[in-house]
Parts: structure tokens; sequence; C-alpha cells
């Protein structure tokens, strides 16, 4: 586009010239272009030399008629539009000052004659003419007539006649303003007038030469462009343009064939880039679209004459070039192309027609057949020199050339002869670097696909982009570009794609003499899965790549050229510099191949273990698998299995060969086994199985094989495991036999490259020394005991860890914080076996103690030595608890990288009440204080226990073992309360007992102690109960060493109350069978009042009463009421006593003595007693109670 | 002229690939087969939305190259067929039936047992069958 | 013009109904997945299950691979996976056992449950345990052959599962698919698709 003259580039621009008063020049012009639409100024400073301007008319081709006129010489002409953008008016202002106006009669008559002048040149054209007084002094007026006077001079209408005012600001703006608007109608005018004279010349002209038409319309079209009247300028370019391509048909017919066929594809051309801008401009995407496509069509074919045919490519490149340009400028294309892309039903628009990209593209597939058909016009030429092209020039029509011939001063235009012309366009177009500039639209092309994402076809570009740097021989831009479409091509298996493109890097590293890149790529190229029979036959190529033709033959060439590099039978051959380069000791070379190489294909390497878990120092089995897809057999020297433990590393070699070399098993220590044959074929695995076993525990990994192929070749080959294997790259879209690595199919499928190695058995006991369940409160003795059995034990450490059973935690988080001693399971100590300097344990050994947890070191032990110590754990809540104890060791004393053996061992110990504590208060014997709270109170709330007032009450402590083994009970009392509130009672009981008391499990101990409330106050507070006990072991020693435990119970607060009334039964300790004896009911009013009492004596079966069984009676305060029964026994034995039932009228209450109370024991008859000693016989009693 | 059929995989690798014409440009049709995925995967992806109809395994015309039109078609299975022909003058028509036999015979093709899927058409048969598609392409419009 | 066409295609695919109906013999399917399942079982991987598990899945696969390939020709492409599974459950179970899915549910996340109220695979299969158990017997140890009872049917679905997986799969969704018997003779399929 950049090339296109710029007349032609830009819309054109109306004209206007200025003559005279040039200090205002300046104004009006900067005004003028800065209107909408713009007017370009052509300034003249003198009105006297307006003829400079103007040149007289020349006699108007036109007016001859048109039978006679002589064919035109050419259809445009070449100057045309940029004479009438820059020189030819539209309008002629001629500024005349006013003082020439208004002065004297010689200034006056010189203007008229300039003015006269000026009317004489405008004659016969149509250019308008206007005349602007110019008043520099605001205050005087130019008079009527002496304006009217220079409207007739001139000729002009009154509204051509302007006052121009430049004395103020807003004068002179106003002023402007209105020459702009009058500027702009007439130029509108002008033009206008222009083309419809032009118009009408066409249509008096239809019959007449085609070439003058489409001239005539051209010129009407850019009159309409003048006028910003774009429809009819679209309309009369297209006019001209089917116009232009009806005359192509004649050509060949012509004398001159090539240059006339140039000078209408160069018209057609500018025609073309007019309608596409016009288009373009107008947002008709889609039509300019298809326009270009119809204007690519016709003239795709009009090749013209062989000999010019690099013409007709360049022009054609040029049409593709300026349409992306102008594609790429009109920034609406990029926006809105999704929806564009309908097209005609029957035609439709593809995607990319609307990208530049495209077009780019296309531009540089024309330049390259331009280049390739100038290259050969130009062999075709060669020898014959010819100097005269120098003096060719372009001639006066668009398209044409002429030589200039020097006659004198002036320059002679001769017509070419085609042969004249065709050297001279040689000689043009070898000046030009056509690569350059293919490469550079390719680029544009390359980098516009990418930006759209559209990978392929930039890949393309890039493809074709590369192949110029190679061939113009900038291989490090060309293996950029090819490196890259590789990994698209491998990427989707376009194998002979990849083919061509490895083929141009390959043949770039032999140039360049790069023997590692060159080797890469020619395995890759080998390996590619090409046969005769895949379909794609061999092809002899259009643009013929260095790879060759992609068959099995040119595959195993290439292998064949790799192996007799490696084996350095031959060098590489680089034509860069002319030596050989060659795979030697001075110069090795080392491949690698990981899991997303393409040489994978080469060489596949998988490694499976037999077993999944091993012990150490035993052996299991490795199978190694290697598969190549290159198309000839070759063997393998030599193999190195490398693991991540080193030691396990070892060599195969090929079982037929003498040994390569024997230094690679001097400097290595390592294992070497042989293989029957290390020969691999075209994809056929080569299954290798050999034991391998480790010592030393943890993860033994296959790492990588390292195939050594020649003196100083080794390839470096990642281990694979068969279970996460992926496809071979390319080979996988292949209709090829699938074969497992390993001959075993589920190792095929699950096999692994690494192996996990166990730790070595222990050989030291460790035992848990416990036994049955823990008693709460106690330091429980769990002794631990470390027995070396074979191992030594070397830097042993013993842990130890508590853990709740049901896994809710020794303690919970929020009681940790409270208190220290909320832990329900504590680990209390650690104390070393017997014997052992206690201090030092205490120091050193004991690591660290927490509650849960703990770490002990466990002194070095020979084999068969033993070792032990004693957990001491305590429970404060009932909780089973596991208690795991893991012993960790090192079995060999030298130093610390020896693994470390454990041994792990757990115990569930169960955390137990030893004994359960209960108590009693009892009423006095056969008197029942009626209390009020024990009456009316819901006989469950038992927590509130009341005692009356001012008696004396009897507590029964009872402790029982509940565990299952016996206890000692070392003492029992009744503490008051760690605060120091005062007793609210007295109690009594026995003194503490002198021997611990043997208690067997179940078996219950009692107490019995009178309390005597003795304040009078509302609560009794009766403290707690301490009792003092030990685990009986039997043996007086241990039982010594046991620390006694005390177990807290607290005694519940008790409530006083007075009661009302009290009721005593009496009756004499035990009756005799037939003996008749008093029962008597005393009723004791404690109240100021006088009570209502009902009472109520039921009848017993076993006694005969005398005596009221119900009645009311009337207690007077503070007195007491006796009744009194006569009771006869009936039968003897333990009797029940008639019930008697008493309701207190006062409280409507009533209570009954308890069944217990109103027995008798009825004898026979007189029974004969013997006293003995009193205290011995209560406690017997009670005990036995 | 029929110059070359394609199928091409999930992976946009080349199942099945023939040209058929005598000169010497089987690479050129490998590249604009290659490029013509391309605009599959733009039709695909962003639907037209005053296309024929949505999602209609012909997709038209994919590019006109220089010499060539491509065509294409996409299957319910993502397989793309890609047809290039040197015809200018193309009815819609006749590619549709084109690719309806052609559709027909690779289903028959894969649907052999020994055939793997995902792997290239090596089938005699249907090569066969290919070129006798081919070979009538545009005479059997009214079809 | 088009109606004459359509009305032929639909005269081709009648036909071509009609030839695959009289080409596979139902019974002949029976006993070929049968034998199938037993032979993958019984003999070639007697002692590992889910290797046997996985290969009749895989032939599963491919023979749902392909009949997908051929069911869903000159029918638009399926815009989301709804569409696809409606397929299976419409066409393609048609074309199979001439009878559609019965009920489909979906969370609207990926997950799909297909049931077949009578799956045709499972209609003449004996589900008796002690029926199976003495066939097996011969080969194996009491103990093991009733655990291998208990695995029979799952075994049968595997296949079933692998098609619709390889169905699937072809029409571009990866999926996972299980089995679930334990309505028989319904049968629901449970496709997982994976994200």
């Amino acid at each position: 586009m950049e090339e296109y003259p710029e007349e032609m580039r830009s819309p054109p621009v109306s004209l206007v010239s200025v003559v005279g008063c040039s200090e205002l020049h300046s104004f009006i012009s900067t005004h003028l272009h800065s209107l909408d639409p713009p007017i370009n100024t052509l300034a003249l400073p003198d009105l006297s030399k307006v003829s400079l301007l103007l040149p007289p008319p020349k006699p108007n081709p036109a007016d001859f008629s048109a039978a006679a006129a002589p064919p035109p010489a050419g259809i445009l002409k070449r100057d045309w539009l940029l004479k009438h953008r820059t020189k030819v008016p539209a309008v002629v202002a001629a500024l005349i000052s006013s003082d020439r106006v208004s002065g004297d009669p010689a200034q006056w008559l010189e203007l008229c004659s300039e003015i006269d002048n000026l009317k004489g040149l405008i004659r016969g054209r149509s250019i308008k003419l206007v005349v602007v007084v110019v008043n520099s002094h605001s205050t005087e007026e130019i008079s009527e007539d002496q304006m009217v006077a220079v409207r007739k001079r001139a000729e002009v209408d009154a509204k051509y006649l302007l006052t121009f005012y430049t004395g103020e600001d807003s004068q002179l703006k106003q002023s402007l303003h209105r020459l702009g608007t009058v500027f702009a109608e007439l130029a509108g005018m002008y033009y206008r007038d222009e083309g419809r004279r032009i118009k009408l010349r066409i249509e008096r002209k239809s019959s007449g030469p085609t070439d003058l038409n489409i001239r005539y319309s051209f010129k009407v079209a850019v009159y309409a462009e003048f006028r910003r009247d774009w429809v009819e300028a679209l309309r009369f370019y297209e006019d001209a343009y089917h116009m232009l391509r009806e005359v192509i048909p004649g050509v060949s017919t012509r004398l001159s064939a090539i240059q006339r066929l140039v000078e209408i594809k160069t018209v057609a051309e500018q025609l073309h880039f007019k309608i596409s801008t016009l288009l373009l401009h107008g947002g008709k995407i889609m039509e300019a679209v298809i326009w270009f496509r119809q204007h690519n069509a016709s003239y795709r074919k009009l090749k013209g004459s062989p000999e010019a045919i690099f013409l007709h490519w360049e022009w054609m490149s040029r049409q593709f070039l300026v349409f992306a340009e102008l594609l790429e400028t009109s920034s609406a294309a990029i926006q809105s192309i999704s929806h564009l892309t309908a097209g005609t039903a029957d035609r439709p628009l593809t995607e990319w027609e609307f990208q530049p990209a495209h077009y780019y593209q296309l531009a540089a597939h024309y330049l390259k057949e331009k280049r390739s058909s100038l290259d050969f016009a130009v062999s075709m030429s060669e020898g014959d020199i010819d100097y005269s092209a120098e003096s060719v020039a372009p001639s006066s029509h668009m398209g044409q050339f002429a030589r200039l011939i020097e006659q004198g001063d002036a320059f002679v235009m001769q017509p070419l002869t085609d042969e004249e012309y065709m050297r001279y366009a040689i000689s043009e177009g070898k000046r030009f670097q056509d690569s350059f500039e293919i490469i550079a639209l390719l680029k544009k092309s390359c980098e516009s696909y990418t930006n759209l994402k559209v990978r392929r076809m930039a890949s393309f570009c890039g493809f074709q982009m590369a192949r110029e740097y190679y061939a113009a021989g900038d291989f490090n831009n060309a293996k950029l570009l090819f490196d890259d479409i590789a990994s698209l091509y491998r990427q989707e298996g376009w194998v002979t794609l990849l083919w061509e493109v490895l083929g141009y890097l390959r043949e770039g590293s032999r140039k360049h003499s790069k023997v590692k890149e060159f080797i890469e790529y020619s395995f890759e190229m080998a390996a590619l899965p090409i046969s005769a029979d895949t379909g794609i036959q061999s092809f002899r190529f259009e643009e013929s790549g260095p790879a060759g033709p992609a068959t099995l033959q040119q595959r195993e060439t290439i292998h064949k050229e790799v192996f007799g590099l490696v084996s350095e039978k031959l060098g590489l051959a680089s034509t860069e510099n002319g030596d050989d380069v060659k795979v030697s000791s001075t110069n090795p070379l080392h491949l690698e191949i990981d899991l997303v190489s393409p040489l994978r294909l080469v060489l596949l390497a998988s490694v499976a273990f037999h077993e999944q878990i091993i012990k150490p120092g035993s052996s299991t089995l490795v199978t190694l698998s290697l598969l190549s897809q290159l198309p000839l057999n070759f063997e393998i020297d030599q193999l190195e299995v490398q693991f991540n433990q080193s030691h396990c590393n070892f060599v195969i070699m090929d079982a037929q060969k003498p040994l390569v070399a024997s230094s690679t098993d001097g400097q290595s220590g390592h294992r070497r086994e042989t293989a029957p044959s290390l020969r691999l074929s075209t994809n056929k695995w080569l299954r290798l199985t050999y034991d391998i076993k480790s010592d030393q525990s943890g993860k033994l990994e296959c790492i990588s094989i390292i195939a050594k192929m020649g003196p100083h070749f080794t390839i470096c080959c990642r281990a694979e495991s068969p279970a996460s294997m992926d496809d071979l790259p390319l080979w996988k879209f292949e209709d090829r036999v699938v074969t497992y690595p390993t001959k075993d199919p589920a190792l095929a499928f699950f096999g692994q490259r690494a192996i996990q190695v166990e730790e070595p058995d222990p050989e030291v006991d460790l035992t848990l020394g416990a036994s049955g369940p823990a008693l709460i409160g106690e330091s429980f003795i769990v002794p631990v005991t470390v027995t070396s059995k074979g191992h030594e034990v070397n830097s042993g450490e013993l842990k130890i860890n508590l853990v709740d059973v049901r896994g809710g935690g020794l303690f919970s988080p929020r009681d940790a914080e409270l208190s220290a001693d909320s832990h329900h399971v504590e680990l209390l100590g650690i104390s070393g076996s017997e014997g052992e300097d206690e201090s030092q344990l205490d120091t050193d050994e004991i690591k660290k103690i927490q509650k849960s947890f703990g770490l002990v070191s466990v002194p070095n032990l020979k084999s068969g030595d033993s070792w032990s110590c004693k957990l001491e754990i305590k429970w404060y809540r009932p909780k089973p608890v596991m208690l795991y104890v893991s012993l960790g060791y090192s079995p060999d004393n030298n130093g610390s990288n020896t693994q470390k053996v454990n041994v792990h061992k757990s115990l569930q110990i169960e955390g137990k009440n030893a004994i359960s504590i209960s108590h009693r208060l009892m009423l006095p014997f056969r008197r029942y204080p009626l209390l009020l709270s024990r009456t009316k109170s819901v006989p469950d709330s038992d927590q509130s226990v009341s005692m009356p007032l001012n008696e004396t009450s009897v507590l029964i402590v009872s402790a029982t073992n509940c565990s299952e083994v016996p206890l000692q009970l070392l003492s029992l009392s009744i503490e008051r309360d760690n605060d120091d509130t005062e007793r609210s009672c007295s109690l009594h009981g026995g003194e503490d007992l002198l021997n611990p008391a043997l208690l067997v499990p179940g078996e219950k101990f009692k107490k019995v102690y009178t309390v005597t409330s003795e304040m009078n106050s509302s609560k009794l507070i009766l403290g707690n109960v301490c009792l003092r006990w030990r685990r009986n072991s039997g043996t007086r020693e241990q039982a010594g060493s046991a620390a006694p435990v005390m177990t807290n119970h607290k005694l519940p607060d008790v409530n006083l109350e007075s009661s009302p009334l009290v009721v005593s039964l009496e009756c004499p300790p035990y009756a005799i069978l037939g003996d008749p004896f008093t029962y008597f009911v005393k009723i004791q009013n404690q109240t100021e009042l006088l009570q209502e009492a009902k009472i109520f004596l039921a009848d017993a079966q076993s006694f005969v009463i005398s005596g009221s069984h119900s009645d009311t009676v009337y207690i007077l305060p503070k007195s007491e009421h006796i009744i009194s029964y006569k009771l006869v026994p009936l039968s003897s034995g333990e009797q029940q006593l008639p019930r008697f039932t008493l309701t207190a009228v006062r409280y409507s209450t009533g209570f009954q003595p308890s069944i217990a109370a109103s027995t008798i024991f009825v004898f026979p008859s007189q029974p004969h007693f013997k006293m003995v000693a009193v205290g011995d016989d209560r406690k017997e009693s009670v005990v036995a109670e | 002229m029929i110059v070359c059929v394609a199928v091409v995989g999930h992976q946009n690798n080349p199942l099945y690939i023939q040209s058929f014409t005598d000169a010497d440009d089987a690479l050129k049709l490998h590249h604009i087969v290659h490029c013509s995925l391309d605009v599959v995967d733009e039709r695909v992806n962003n639907p037209k939305k005053s296309g024929p109809t949505l999602n209609e395994t012909f997709l038209g015309l994919l590019y006109p190259t220089e010499n060539y039109k491509v065509y294409g078609y996409l299957t319910n299975t993502k397989v793309k067929f890609i047809l290039v022909t040197t015809d200018l003058d193309v009815k819609d028509a006749d590619v549709r039936n084109f690719f309806r036999r052609f559709h027909a015979g690779y289903v028959d093709a894969i649907s052999n047992p020994f055939h793997e899927p995902g792997k290239k058409i090596t089938s005699k048969t249907f090569a066969e069958k290919v070129s006798t598609i081919v070979k009538s392409f545009g005479f059997s419009s009214t079809g | 013009m088009k109606q004459s066409q359509s009305s032929e295609k639909k005269r081709e695919r009648e036909r071509e109904r009609e030839r695959m109906g009289r080409e596979v013999s139902e019974s002949c399917v029976d006993s070929l997945l049968t034998e199938m399942v037993s032979m993958y079982c019984n003999r070639l991987y007697a002692n590992k299950p889910e290797l046997a598990a996985s290969r009749i899945d895989a032939i599963g696969y491919q023979v749902g691979h392909q009949l997908s390939e051929r069911y869903t020709m000159e029918r638009p492409r399926f815009t989301d996976h709804l569409d696809a599974i409606k397929f299976i459950c419409k066409d393609f179970w048609s074309e199979l056992f001439k009878k559609q899915i019965d009920n489909l549910k979906t969370n609207h996340r990926g997950t799909f449950v297909l049931q077949d109220n009578r799956f045709r695979w499972l209609s003449r299969m004996s589900l008796d345990p002690s029926a199976e158990n003495g066939d097996v017997s011969q080969e194996n140890s009491e103990a093991s052959a009733e655990n291998k009872a208990a695995q029979v049917p799952n075994m049968h679905l595997h296949f079933s599962c692998g098609v619709i997986k390889g169905a699937l799969h072809n029409l571009g969704i990866a999926c996972a698919v299980s089995a679930d018997t334990s309505h028989l003779p319904a049968c629901s399929f449970v496709v997982r698709i994976k994200p």
C-alpha cells in the first residue's frame, strides 16, 4: 500500500485558490483545512501572478469529434488525479484590499485589469470565482456603489462577493466562517459540474474506445469522491473496473501485449484499491471480502505470456498484501467477525477470509511464485547485458513505461517494445530481495494467527518461514521455528509433516556440525511410524525438502547412517567447514531420554520388580524390558542399570561379545551380569530378568538404564514402571501388535519400578509385665523388660504412650487449663531397674516425661542381656487405657548410619475403683420424731436428709471392696472439712482399728457413729470419711513398700429440724409366748400448742390386744401422752407388733414406725441369758448385721 | 475432482489420509488438511448463530485456498472428515452426499472387531470403498 | 423431494434394523456373555477377579465404542451431556434391547442413574446362588465358589457397564459406570461423569 502514490491512498480533498492579500493566507488555509470536510488551499500572493496558477487551457480532446480522435495512448493519465488534487482549484477567490476598491482611479483600473485577466483564465473552465473585499478597518465601510462596481466587473453573483473583516477577532472568525461556507458550496458545485460534464461524454461516447470510457468513469468517480458522494464514486469505480475487464480479451492480439496487460492490471489494481477502500470505509466488510474474492478470481488466471509471468505473481502478491493491510487498518474487521461469517448461501465466506493473516499468507505465497519464476526468467536472460534498461521510466500513462531519450534539453518519451520492457522488468526484479519480504509477510501472518490462537495455520506459516530462513542460510532462526512446529506435529501425530520438519533440522545440524542434534534428529526420524503400507505412499515432493521421501527405506538409510556415526566408522560430513566431525574419545556423546522426550521411540526402558515388598537381604527378581522402534536391528554393547541405592547398580554384558573395555568394571566394583544377547529388533521387547537384593530398608527404585553402543556413545534412558507407562507417542495411533513389557500380564499391568525394602526383624523381646486392673488412686506399676535375643541393643530408646481406648483423650483440654490434676490417667514416673543408681536415672536416662508420654533411653545391651524398668501410672477416674511401648534400637554399633529397628508392644489396662464407701443415717431406736419435711417431701429425694433437732442419731459408714484383689484397710475416720468451719455436731464412734483389716473382694466394712447435733442450726455438716488402704500383697515387706492410698468420701450435709411430736414405742426387749406384756406408745408434744392426734392400732395375728384400736387424743403443750396396750403373744419367733399409726391433725400428716422397729422376738419360754463382755458382743453384732 | 480425503481422530491425529492426484503435492495436501482442523475447532467452539443447522455434522466449506476447496464434517464422536477438492463450483448437496457415504464406510471399517478404537484405519476394504465414493463424486447429486 | 428422501431414509433404517434382528440371535448373545464371563473369571484370571473384571469391561468398552459410532450416524451433534445420556437411554438402548431405559435420574452434577426394569441380559440368568454353586464348584473349593457365585451377576454387568462407558467415551464424555442389581430383575446403571 505504501508504494501507491499519496493521491491514491487518501480520499481527495476539494481545492480552492486564494489570490492576493497574502497576509491572510495562513488564517484562511488553516481555517479551511480544519473544516469538515476539509478544503485545501492553494495560495498566490498576488493577483497579477494568477497565470502561474492556471495555465491557459489546452485544446480539449473532447472537442474533436469522436470518430476522428486517435485512439488514446493509455487508459489513465498518471498525473491527472494529482493535478486535480493539487493544481486545479475548484474555486478561485480574489482577495482585494478595500483600499484598492475605494482608492484612486488608477488603483481601480489596475484592479479591473487584474480581475479581467482572472476572468479570462477561468473562462472555458467551470472554475468558480469569488471576490473577497478585505476590509482591515472596520470603521470605514465600503460604499454600496463601490461594491456593485466590483461585482459587475467580476461578473459574480452577489452571494459570491464577500466582505472580509479583519479588524476584530469575532469579525475575523465570522468572515472566515462565511468564506468557508461559500467555498464549500462552490467547490461542491464545481465538482458536480465537472462530473456531469464527463458523464455526458460517457453517454455520448458509449460506442467509443473503452479506454476512454474507463478514464471518464474514473474521473466521474473521482469528482464524486471530491464531493464525498461515496455511493456514486463506488458505482463509477465499479463501472470502470467492469469496463476494464472487458478490454482484456483483446489484449493478446495486440503488438505489445505484455505491456498492455501490465497497464490493465495496474489500472485494475488502482480501481480495486479504490473500491475496497470505499467499501471498508463504509463498514461493508463482507462486501469488500466478496469483492476481493471476485477480483482475485477474475485476474488470477490472467497470467499473460510465460516470460512475464513473474510480473503476474508479483501483482497477485501485491493484491493480497494491500487487501491485508486495508483489512488490518479498518479495525472494525477484527471486532465483529463471528456474526459475519454467514456469507451468501451458495458461496459462504469462511472465517479466515476476514483475517488479514489469510491475505498476508497468500501474499507470501504469490511472492514465492514470483521469485521462482523470476529466477527462471533471470536464468533465461543470463548473458545479454542491456544497459538500455537504465533509461526506462514510467510514462505519462498509468502502468506504462517508456524510454527517456535526451534530446538537447528536453526528454522525449519513446515507447518500448515488449522485449525491451521485459529486460527492464527483469533488471528491476533483480534489485529486490524477495525472501526478506516473504519472511516478513509470513511473520505477520504467523503472528496474527497465533494471536487468534489458530495454532495449525500459524505453524504452517512458521514452517514456510523457517524454510525461507533455511534457504537463506539462517539456521538458528529456522531451528527455533522448526522445533516449535515439530512439537505440534509430534503432539498431534502428523508423521509426514513431522518427517519433513525433522528433515530440515537434521540437514541443518549436519551443515553446522552439530553432532548431538544431528544424531537426535536422525534417531527420531528413523523411529517414526512410517512404513510403505500406511497409505501414505512414497511421493516426490513438489518442493522437495532435505528429508527425502517418507519411506521405510529412507528410515533404514538414516538408521544406518547414525549407527555408522556412532560406531565411529563414519564421520559427519559437514558442508559448512569441510572437515568431518566424529564421535570419538575426545568427543564422546551422551543422550538423555526422559519421559517426554521424542526419543522414547528410539529406546524405551520399562523396569518392573516382581514383588512389592521384600525383606532386607532377601532377593527378588527385576525385569528390564527394552523396546525400540528403529527400523533395523541393532546391538547394545552394555547396559548399566542404576538404582537410587547405588550399591544395587549392575551392568549387563552381552555374553557373546568379548569385554568392551576393562576400564568400565574397574572403576566401579559393580555386579556384572551377562545376557545371551543384547540385540533389539523393531517393536519387540528385549526382556531381561535378574536377581536383586538390598540390605538397606526403604525405597529401592530403578532410576535409569544406560545403554552403551559403540565406544563413546551412550543413551541414558529413564526407567518407567509398566503400570504407569504412557503409550508410545505417534506409534500409539498405528495399527501394530502391542505387546506387554513383561510376559506376565499382571506384572505388565501393575508392575512398578520401585520396591519397598522392609526393615529387619527385631531380635529383641519387649515384655510388659503388668497384671490385673489398676486401682484408682494407687501408683500402678508396669514393669517393662527388654531382653536381647541375638541383636545387640545400641542407642536404644523406649517410647511410652498412654492413649485413651475410647479415643476421647485422657483429659479434656478445658480441664487441663484449669488444674494440673484433671488428668484421668497420668504417667507418674519411670524407675530404672532395681539396683541401679536412682539419681543417675533421673538426670540422664529419663529424657522426657509428660502426663501421657515418656521417653527413656535404654543402656547398650549385649546379646542375651536384659534390662528392665518400671512405669508408674496413676488413675484418677475409672478408665481403660492403652499403653504403647516401643523400643527403637540399632543392632550395629558402628555409627549413626545404621538403621533403627523398632519393636512395638501394647497393653490395655483397666482402671477401677477399689473401694466404694456408703453411709446411712438412722433415727434412734423406736423413737419417731415427726419430721414435717420428711413426710411432706417426695420420698425419693434423699439428698436432703433431715434429722430431728436435739436427738441422737446413728450414722453407719460402710466401705466395700469392689476390686478383685484383697485390700488392707489401715484406718477409717471422719475428718472435718478442709475449710475450718466448725463441726456442728459431735460424733462418737469406736476408736481406730489397731490392726489393718483385711477386706476380701466384695466384703464390706462398717463403722457406726452416733451423731448429736450441738448447735441450734438448721444444717449439720458431717465431714469427710477418710479411708486409708493398700493392696494386700501377702508378704510383709512388700506391704510396707506399697504406699497406703487415701480414699475420701464426702458425707452430705444434713438438715436439722425440730419435730412437733415425738412418738416413742416402748416394749420389753423380748416377750414370752403366752406371757402378756405392756406396749406403751408415748406421744410427746414439743410445741406450745395443743395437738390433736388420731391414733390407730391395727390388729396383729400373733397377738391379742387389749386397748382401743383407734382414738383421738389431745396432747397438751410440752407434755406427754401415754397410751398403753396389753399384748399377749400367740406364737413364738420374730413377730410383728401391731402396727401403730398416728395422724397429727394439725399438720394433717401421719406416720408409721418402720417395720424393722416394730418387731419383737417371742420366746417360747423364759430364756436364760448369761451376760458376758458387752464391748465384744456389740461389735460382733454390728459386723454381722 | 477430489484430491484428498482424510479422517482425523480425537487428538487431531490423522487416522486415514489419502490423496488422489498424480501431481506431487501430497505434503501440501497434508498441510492443507492439518490447517483445516483450525477451522473445525473454530466452528465447533463458536458456532454460527445463523448457520444452517446448529450442530449439524456437515460443517460446510472450511476455507478456500488458492487452488482447493476444503470441506469438513464432524461426527458425533468427534471424528473429523476432511475433503479437499479442486472443483471450483461444488454443490453443497454433493458434498453432503459424499460425506454421508463416507461416514457409512468409516463406520463399517471401525466396526471391524480387530480394529482398535483410535488407531489408524488400514483396512483395504475401506480404501476401496473410499476410492469408489471419490470416483463417483459429483455424478450422483440426485441422491 | 425432501419428503421422499426422508421416507427413503426411514425405510432404509427399518430394513437395517430388520437385518440386525435377523443377524444376531438373543440366546447367542446370552451364551456368549456367559461363556466370556466364565472364561475370564474361572480360567484366565481365576485368582484375580479385578483383572478379570477390567478385561471384561474392556471388551464391553470396545463394543460400546463401535456401536455408538454406528448409531449416532446422521444425527446432529450432541450439545451437552444430557443429550448424550438421553441418546443412550432412548436410541442406543432401543437398538440393543428393543426397549428404552425405563427411568433416568440425575443430580445435575454429573451423576446419572439409568434404570431398566427388566434388563434383558440378566432376565434369563438364574439368580439362585445354590444353582450357581454346583456349576462352579467343579473347579474350585466350596468356599470360594460361594464367593464367586455372588460375584457372577456383577461380572456379567461389567460388560454392560463397559458398553455404556465405551459409547459415552466415544461421544466425548469421560465417565465411570457402575451397576446396581439390588432390585433384580431391574438393573440400574450409575454413570458418573468425570469433571
